[in-house]
């Protein structure tokens, strides 16, 4: 040993133990900061990718630029790219079309194809002469077409050619939409429509430099271009990841991350100063002993430092190394849960901010924490050190009241209020568990409103009548009745815009027929009324709407093909999955009821839910409706949905069993090592005569005092940042109004007196075992 | 009147070769009223005596009975209650409660016993070891020889059977040794107040009754008035 400070790892050696729940402390703040910083950054980075993939890769886009402004925007230093872009026939209903099929043209600058990589060129060049253009691979397969074909579009107005410069990837849209697409430079888009397209309709798509503060350049631009408000759009998705969006909601909803984020770092930091505090407090005599040897005031407060760093080296690697794996594993079950979302995530990526967050917090932290115990612990007078005076480095300032109560409940609530910092420290840090869960219990509000679920009606297939009439046969419904591997099958019958009369005002209705299915579903979006009279077709629902209010019990008359029928409305429903649209009400009945009606037997749509989907099953199926009938297949939309939703919930259910588990392990680890500041304490205590069951008493008075003192501080502060963080990201999107979280207050109010109960029993259990010559060093 | 027995005592600490005899067959008994030490070399086993006697701590064999009753043939919990009501403790290093007052500390052992303490008794008590003006400063407010004074205090407030006293003056000075050594031999003249004290200074048993000598883990009793043969 050449240093005294070499002490440092000796006494860490033996004392291992003692030391364990304060490097606990530290690896655990360490791997939250790190894990939660790093998987924001992942993130982040994946919607960035994502918002790249599905919007592109531009940051703004300016309408009704002309030749002169979009040359200055393009010579501006903060404008990495520009690209030029215009379209016919995008919304599909023009007229052009290429041996039948729908197509869409457009014309862009090359440049387009760094902002827009989903346009992934796949053979041949970008078209350059005049005449040229590129044509989707769809197109190419289906019309067996080569570079340098001829392609030639059929519009309303004639036809156009154009000479195949290479063919690109369909997009998406493209691809949903079962349509062509054939892409040309600016100036052969302007020859093809001269007479409808100026220089002006062409959008310009910016992408700025990396670093640019993108809000304070479109300002500048606009001024100096005299370009109104209206002409400049933003891509949201991506200006959003990029902390940019002049969108105030997504502002609003990364402020709340950071929020959380920040409250999360102080958890940490409040978690790591209380078990250094406590750890210093428990070795009085120890540097009593350090002084009495002769060590400065100086050497004791480098020792505690050293010591604290010491703990740095050896508690943040592993909190580090966890985080990383933690953030690898989350990221891969992620883009393999839900790829469309997710598919973009890092698989094996590491985080820098993550990292270097979790590195500099937790060092900073340890350093600033140990800064107090070292001061305390560097003013023990040896000679109160070596006296054993059954007291620690925190001495007391205020005798206990005994006068009142019995003397172990007085000294353990003096044990837990006698220092105000102490009490204030640990009823603080058992708070901001409270304040942590209630934070993060946004997202469950959040999830339930911003993630669709699939409902009980979602069917995995529908067969829908081309028309829109009662055509499916009702032969149709009962053979695939039969087919054990649907699950259920039901059917609606559709009378489409039926005039009818309510309360004597003229109106429009769907008249939707149910099944027992369907009945079934709809009981729980009953507002008023009853049901059973409608299942016997001796009544209808109607669906609450602007315009279409009205009692149970009242009528209203429909005009079908055998005359004016006036039906009663016996129930009245908040909710249907489906909607007439504008000024058509929608009113349910029973089959029955809908043949009686309108004369119609078949069905207009048969939605199945699949007791096994696979391909097979829905091929069968298709092939028993037979052609003629629109089909609908949705088990890779539900299965995203499903997988969506998993996601999500995983993630935040997850987030709030890490936090109540941390609550738990915090709680448990203050009591035990409040427990084990005082041992000796407690040592002399049984020599003078008291009680194992006393002792037990005195700690429980001091737990439940943190525990009642965390709780209230917890729902004083953390209900309050509940209402905030609510109204910002809930009742401003949504507009639900605030209530009480009951729910989230009761379960971590049990986890944390679940965790205050187990608090106690490690530490009796010491108290029990402890021999009291050894502990009071008779 | 005899208010304690030691019968045949002993103690052994580890196994096999590491095996250690703190205490062999050590027998003796005291008298009520009766102000005894027992002296001894470091490691002699005379602490260990002393948490014996204390039922700190449990002997391989042997019986100890206090006004009769067998310390070790209690229960752990009917043992405390026993101990507190029946034996005060004074410890070298003091161990006052940091967080109760003087007062408070005197009255301790009384109020884990749920009992109300009477005034006139604590002031009397206070009265006798100067700290009437003290009562209600807390220990980091005191010196060594008050807080070993409080401690006396503390041992004295439930009239127990018998008072143990491990190296009262080892933290103190001259001054403050010779003052509670005072206190200890009023406490016994005034209060009939059994006290075995332990120590290893030759100094302070020139004020006790009885002197008994632990060597090797024995006990020799050397005899009462024992301050000519030892000086």
């Amino acid at each position: 040993m050449k240093n005294y400070l070499n002490l440092i790892p000796i006494s860490a050696k033996l004392h291992r133990r003692q030391t364990r729940m304060t490097r606990w402390c530290i690896v655990i703040s360490v791997f939250l900061i790190s894990a939660i910083f790093g998987m924001a950054d992942m993130f982040l980075q994946s919607q960035k990718n994502l918002a790249i993939m599905t919007d592109g890769a531009w940051h703004v886009m300016f309408r009704g630029l002309d030749e002169e402004q979009t040359a200055f925007l393009a010579a501006r230093p903060e404008v990495e790219t520009l690209a030029r872009y215009a379209a016919t026939n995008y919304k599909l209903d023009m007229g052009y079309e290429v041996g039948g099929v729908q197509t869409v043209l457009c014309g862009f600058d090359e440049t387009f194809f760094e902002i827009y990589p989903q346009a992934h060129l796949l053979e041949g060049a970008f078209p350059k002469e005049r005449g040229e253009a590129l044509v989707t691979e769809s197109m190419r397969d289906r019309q067996g077409l080569s570079v340098g074909d001829m392609v030639e579009v059929i519009t309303p107005e004639g036809s156009l050619a154009f000479t195949i410069s290479g063919f690109v990837e369909d997009t998406s849209m493209l691809l949903k939409t079962d349509a062509y697409g054939i892409f040309m430079n600016t100036d052969t888009y302007l020859s093809c429509f001269s007479d409808a397209t100026s220089g002006e309709d062409f959008a310009c798509y910016v992408a700025f430099v990396p670093r640019c503060r993108i809000q304070r350049a479109i300002k500048e631009i606009c001024g100096q271009m005299d370009i109104p408000e209206e002409m400049v759009s933003e891509n949201a998705k991506l200006m959003g990841t990029l902390g940019q969006s002049s969108d105030h909601y997504i502002m609003v909803l990364y402020l709340t991350a950071f929020v959380l984020a920040a409250l999360v770092a102080a958890s940490g930091m409040m978690m790591i100063l209380g078990s250094m505090n406590s750890n210093v407090a428990q070795r009085t005599e120890f540097f009593g002993m350090m002084r009495c040897l002769g060590a400065t005031g100086r050497q004791v407060r480098r020792y505690v430092r050293t010591e604290a760093f010491y703990w740095c080296l050896r508690a943040i690697p592993p909190g580090i190394f966890g985080s990383v794996l933690t953030v690898w594993g989350l990221c891969r079950m992620l883009k393999v849960i839900t790829p469309t979302w997710f598919g973009e995530m890092p698989g094996f990526g590491v985080s820098l901010p993550g990292v270097g967050s979790g590195i500099l917090i937790g060092l900073l932290t340890v350093l600033a924490a140990s800064r107090t115990p070292a001061r305390k612990a560097a003013e023990v007078s040896p000679l109160t050190a070596v006296s054993g005076n059954a007291g620690t480095v925190f001495a007391a300032k205020k005798a206990a009241h005994t006068g009142r109560m019995h003397v172990e409940t007085a000294l353990g609530l003096h044990h837990a209020a006698g220092s105000r910092k102490n009490l204030i420290l640990l009823t603080s840090s058992f708070a901001f568990s409270i304040i942590l869960f209630l934070g993060f219990g946004i997202g469950v509000d959040f999830m339930g409103h911003a993630i669709v679920t699939l409902r009980p009606c979602t069917p995995d297939i529908a067969i829908v009548s081309s028309d829109n009439a009662c055509s499916i046969p009702d032969a149709l419904y009962r053979e695939l009745r039969e087919n054990v591997q649907i699950k259920r099958i039901f059917g609606r019958r559709f009378a489409y815009d039926m005039p009818a009369r309510m309360a004597g005002e003229e109106k429009t209705v769907m008249l939707v027929s149910y099944e027992a299915y369907q009945f079934g579903w709809a009981a729980e979006e009953l507002r008023q009324g009853e049901m059973e009279s409608v299942r016997d077709g001796a009544g209808v629902l109607l669906v609450e709407k602007e315009g279409f209010e009205a009692e149970a019990g009242s009528e209203i008359e429909l005009e079908t093909k055998t005359g004016l029928q006036k039906v009663r409305i016996a129930g009245i429903l908040s909710y249907a999955p489906f909607d007439g649209g504008g000024n058509v009400g929608t009113v349910i009945c029973s089959e029955d009821l809908f043949r009686q009606l309108t004369g119609g037997t078949g069905y207009t749509i048969l939605d199945m839910q699949l007791e096994n989907p696979s391909d097979a099953v829905v091929e069968e199926i298709r092939r028993a409706a037979g052609d003629g009938y629109r089909f609908f297949d949705n088990r890779a939309d539900n299965r995203e949905t499903r997988a969506v939703y998993f996601s999500f919930a995983l993630f935040v259910y997850g987030f709030l069993a890490v936090i109540a588990l941390i609550a738990a392990f915090h709680i448990i680890n203050s009591i035990a090592m409040s427990v084990a500041a005082r041992m000796r304490q407690y040592g002399a205590m049984r020599a003078i005569g008291i009680s194992i069951r006393q002792l037990q008493v005195m700690i429980a008075a001091e737990t439940l005092t943190y525990l009642a003192g965390g709780l209230a501080e917890g729902l004083l502060l953390g209900l309050p940042l509940h209402y905030y963080l609510y109204r910002q990201a809930i009742t401003a999107r949504w507009g639900d109004a605030w209530s009480l979280p009951l729910m989230e207050c009761m379960v971590i109010a049990v986890v944390m007196i679940g965790s205050a109960a187990a608090a106690m029993t490690g530490p009796v259990r010491r108290i029990r075992e402890m021999s009291v010559v050894e502990t009071v060093g008779m | 009147m005899e208010i304690m027995e030691v019968q045949n005592l002993c103690k052994t600490y580890g196994k096999g070769e590491a095996k250690v005899e703190a205490l062999k067959h050590v027998s003796f008994t005291l008298k009520k009223g009766e102000f005894a030490a027992v002296i001894g070399e470091s490691g002699s086993g005379k602490s260990t005596l002393l948490n014996c006697i204390g039922a700190l701590d449990e002997p391989t064999g042997g019986r100890i009975l206090l006004d009769g009753q067998n310390l070790f043939g209690m229960g752990e919990e009917e043992r405390t209650i026993f101990r507190r009501r029946n034996i005060g403790f004074i410890f070298q290093a003091f161990h006052l409660i940091p967080e109760l007052n003087v007062e408070q500390n005197i009255i301790f052992p009384l109020l884990l016993d749920y009992k109300k303490p009477d005034p006139g008794q604590v002031d009397e008590i206070l009265e006798v070891l100067g700290l009437r003006e003290r009562r209600g400063h807390l220990p980091g407010q005191l010196s060594g020889g008050q807080q070993q004074r409080v401690a006396i205090g503390r041992a004295l407030i439930t009239r127990p059977k018998l008072i143990l006293a491990d190296e009262p003056t080892g933290n103190l000075d001259r001054k403050n040794s010779r003052e509670v050594m005072e206190l200890l031999t009023k406490a016994s003249r005034q209060y009939q107040q059994t006290i075995l004290m332990i120590t290893h200074n030759p100094n302070l048993i020139t004020s006790v009754d009885r002197v008994m000598q632990v060597s090797d883990g024995m006990l020799t009793d050397l005899g009462g008035n024992a301050n000519e043969k030892l000086s």
